[in-house]
């Protein structure tokens, strides 16, 4: 009787709060795009980052949240940041030449024609009503698909069912999405060294701080990936956790030893990928087919293949933060 | 129809607005932040269509594509960031030249 | 069939793994060959719920064509990147890349799945998108700059549509889908989204614009790479869709589309006679041979998509030998100014054999390849009584004939000023040569290639339409 009562309510506020982040996330997102600084943009846009993160908690996505929070708004903020911090560094250093497209940097409206304009916003308005229109002629129904998930979830090796997706059901996915992290980094370093890496000496708060962190992020990793398999967090949270603990190292000012950038670093860079095809080949020696985990030790596989990934991702991610690739010096 | 329906037009509005600033700035580092944000605005929508059956627990292959969309999205913006670090040091400014349709 | 990409980067790693990969899809042709259509779950779990790899004749004859163009490629580039000046801090990286973009590339025309070809898709984007900016230049860098955001747009609007395709019918499987697909607002929308998303990724008239300075500002191996096949993996998933997916009772949309086509014949081939630089030639030649592809759609019969398809494989061929011949001649004289060639024929007789023969290939006269595929072609239009095909299909072919004829004219010439010249590695002139004679041969077997297109034929149900 008393859940009688009090739903209209419950209705209400949640009503309002979903209103209320629907408005705020498109906001922010415009406010984003549209802000005369680009600094102030960048924020604005890991503020948004974040406020998707509580929206995926909402729609009860908590490993997308996960995710989200640490990739999507603390990597690629970083990543904007320091290219942004690069591309000042250089503006500043260059002189009278570059005053113009400092300008252009600054304030970026190209002047479109009135005409043009419009026919762009006739499209966009279409697109949109479009895309309203199919969404919401879209039924509540529950796919056989879904239920084929939970299903099999039992033979999967991990209780998690996002957990099951990602790394067997549909582990070929996540293979070729790994593939694709590590090409990044590939084609980041093929662009060529780091562009003169201005170094500042971090301050003491900063010092301080990651002295505790560090350690603290990469149990914090060790914990996700732990965890992943029958709760949120996985490979790709723990993965990026600890290559924000990375990007802290890299932050205070720490350098890898000369040795270690070479061969080392590259084997700990396939490392992932490595364990995951590997695991996938020999399993079709096996009499299996390629990447069919035997029930029986798909837990172990699973966490095997996601242990490596983990370090592999952290890393990789880390190392993207360089933007560029770290200058080999060969002693001979 | 429930509330969730709404997070799915806040989608479509974010893509719409990342698409739009994707074709007016002519800034790079923009450009990139509203490809990223057009990226959100797809998630959303498939996030929140897999939560929309009421009751019943969402969908985990959507989240899954997510996440999956989300790492690729942080690869590409990263060698993106990257690019744009080269064209500035080679072009000499960070921003596309007009580029004529015809 | 994966990357097994490791560590060392090793021409001699290369080329082992180009020839793996040659074998194993000979192996996979056999198969599909005697054994029809193969379907291969990966993990074991099935379509709805795992995904499926899946090879029919329109697969297998992508892989082939791949196989072949990758092969030549990858020894063209053993002469290619060993250029003294081609620093080699960057040459090693061509080598995962290029890796990373094969491995791409047959994962693409393997995959059954939307949301697997979705990241395919980003896969090769990215690694093409790497492999223009290797050039370095000024020009390199922005045009890769620029065909990285269409990549990122266009598998943005591709990623919208599968998610609305997987929210109406809960599967990702094209063939599960296939037996599912109704009409409702969804699927149209969702329909749009994926067709200007990956026609943008095919460069289809008047999206095509970023396509030549990122065609002609990169290596040439990747030129070739790019205008031979990565703008056809955009082109397959769009045929896919649209025979498997997609109601067919859209007509309008197909004439839409064919007569994006034609224009795209037209100002390609005028723009391509307008050039003076040889690689912008042949990346314009490229937009007015997608156009070609096009065409069947309004036809939609059965020798239509015969005849594109034919056109897919023997453009990718020769395309390949033509940016390979204009990488020679660029190496040798050291510019690709069309009008400053200096008895090229002369000093470079292989190369110039090889672009003339690609040449005959892509104007469509017989032999070649591209004479079948324009022959199936006007017979689907003549056959269906569209007359305005037929006149755009043959002006195409003059307008093909006018800008190749203007590039061997020049190369007979002498030119007035005297360039420094350099030697070019045999073995770039022969992979060049042969890619184009494979384009002509083409056309002399060309009941061997049609016969694999009927295995698990998508359009066969059209046949008679």
């Amino acid at each position: 009787m008393e859940a009688m009562t009090s739903l209209p309510l419950m209705t209400l506020m949640q009503l309002l709060f979903d209103t209320l982040l629907g408005f705020a996330l498109l906001w922010l997102g415009w406010r984003a795009l549209a802000s005369p600084d680009l600094f102030q943009a960048i924020v604005l846009f890991i503020a948004f980052g974040l406020l998707m993160a509580i929206v995926w908690v909402r729609l009860d996505a908590p490993d997308v949240a996960l995710a989200e929070a640490a990739i999507g708004a603390g990597l690629t903020g970083a990543l904007l940041l320091t290219t942004l911090a690069r591309l000042e560094a250089k503006n500043r250093s260059k002189s009278a030449l570059e005053k113009k497209h400092k300008v252009w940097l600054m304030t970026e409206n190209v002047k479109l024609k009135t005409a043009s304009f419009l026919w762009l916003m006739v499209i966009l308005m279409l697109l949109v009503s479009g895309l309203v229109y199919a969404v919401l002629t879209l039924q509540e129904q529950t796919f056989e698909l879904q239920m084929l998930v939970s299903k099999n979830l039992e033979s999967s090796g991990v209780s998690n069912p996002v957990t099951a997706v990602l790394l067997n059901f549909r582990g070929y996915d996540t293979l070729l999405e790994m593939s694709v992290l590590l090409l990044a980094l590939l084609g980041v370093w093929s662009f060529g060294g780091i562009p003169k890496p201005h170094e500042s000496l971090p301050g003491p708060v900063l010092n301080m701080l990651s002295r505790l962190l560090i350690p603290l992020l990469i149990i914090v990793a060790g914990y996700f990936l732990w965890v992943g398999s029958d709760a949120p967090g996985g490979a790709f949270q723990g993965g990026s956790v600890l290559g924000a603990a990375g990007v802290l190292l890299l932050l205070v000012g720490w350098r890898l030893c000369i040795r270690f950038v070479g061969l080392p670093l590259r084997i700990i860079l396939v490392f992932g990928l490595g364990v995951f095809v590997s695991a996938a080949v020999v399993l079709i020696f096996l009499g299996r087919q390629f990447m069919e985990y035997p029930p029986s030790v798909a837990g172990a596989l699973i966490l095997l293949i996601e242990a490596a990934a983990t370090l592999s991702i952290g890393i990789t991610l880390a190392a993207l933060f360089l933007v560029g690739r770290p200058e080999f010096r060969r002693h001979k | 129809m429930n509330t969730l329906y709404l997070y799915t037009i806040v989608g479509v509005g974010l893509f719409t607005l990342g698409l739009y600033a994707l074709l007016i700035h002519s800034d790079l580092l923009r450009k990139i932040l509203a490809i990223n944000i057009m990226g959100s605005g797809v998630f959303l929508i498939l996030v929140a269509l897999a939560a929309r059956t009421q009751g019943a627990v969402p969908d985990p292959v959507p989240h899954a594509m997510v996440i999956t969309g989300i790492v690729v999205a942080v690869s590409a913006t990263a060698l993106a960031l990257a690019l744009v670090i080269r064209v500035r040091t080679k072009v000499g400014h960070a921003n596309l030249p007009e580029q004529s349709l015809e | 069939m994966l990357s097994f990409l490791l560590p060392q980067r090793v021409k001699l790693l290369g080329l082992l793994i180009a020839a793996g990969v040659v074998a194993a899809v000979a192996a996979l042709g056999w198969q599909v060959a005697e054994l029809g259509a193969q379907r291969y779950a990966i993990g074991g779990w099935g379509a709805p719920l795992g995904i499926d790899l899946y090879a029919d004749g329109l697969s297998l004859l992508m892989l082939m064509v791949n196989a072949v163009v990758c092969l030549g490629v990858s020894v063209y580039s053993t002469g290619y990147f060993n250029r003294a000046y081609f620093r080699r801090s960057r040459a090693i990286y061509f080598w995962p890349l290029w890796m990373f973009l094969w491995a791409a590339l047959n994962a693409l025309f393997l995959s059954s799945d939307i949301f697997n070809l979705y990241v395919t898709l980003e896969l090769l984007g990215l690694s093409a998108v790497a492999l223009v900016a290797l050039a370095g230049g000024a020009d390199a860098l922005t045009s890769a700059m620029r065909y990285l955001l269409i990549n990122l747009l266009g598998s943005l609007f591709y990623l919208l549509g599968v998610a609305l395709l997987y929210h109406r019918f809960g599967s990702l499987d094209i063939t599960i889908l296939s037996q599912h697909i109704e009409p409702s607002p969804a699927v149209w929308v969702a329909m749009g989204l994926m067709t200007s998303g990956l026609l943008l990724k095919t460069a289809l008239f008047p999206m095509h614009f970023w396509l030549p300075a990122a065609h002609a500002s990169a290596p040439a191996p990747v030129s070739a790479l790019l205008s031979a096949l990565v703008v056809k993996a955009s082109f397959y998933i769009f045929l896919r869709l649209w025979l498997e997916i997609f109601p067919v009772d859209s007509s309008v949309f197909g004439e839409l589309l064919g007569v994006l086509g034609a224009i795209a014949i037209f100002w390609g081939g005028v723009q391509a006679l307008r050039q003076t630089r040889l690689k912008m030639l042949i990346a314009y030649s490229t937009v007015a041979q997608l156009g070609y592809l096009f065409l069947a759609f309004p036809m939609a019969s059965y020798f239509a998509w015969k005849g594109a398809l034919f056109i897919l494989l023997s453009h990718a061929l020769a395309k390949t030998a033509m940016f390979m011949a204009a990488g020679n001649i660029l190496h040798f004289g050291g510019h690709d100014r069309i009008q400053d060639f200096d008895h090229v024929v002369q000093y470079q007789p292989l190369t110039s054999a090889a672009f003339a023969l690609a040449g005959i290939s892509i104007m469509g006269l017989p032999p070649s390849g591209g004479f079948i595929g324009k022959w199936l072609l006007l017979e689907a239009a003549i056959n269906s009584g569209q007359w305005w095909l037929v006149i755009i299909i043959i002006m195409g072919g003059l307008l093909a004939a006018a800008y190749i004829f203007k590039v061997i004219g020049y190369a007979f010439t002498q030119s007035r000023k005297s360039h420094q010249t350099r030697r070019v590695p045999i073995r770039m002139e022969w992979t060049a040569l042969i890619l184009a004679i494979a384009a002509i041969l083409l056309g002399l077997i060309a009941p061997w290639p049609l016969a694999i297109m009927d295995i698990g034929l998508p359009f066969s149900g059209e046949a008679a339409g």
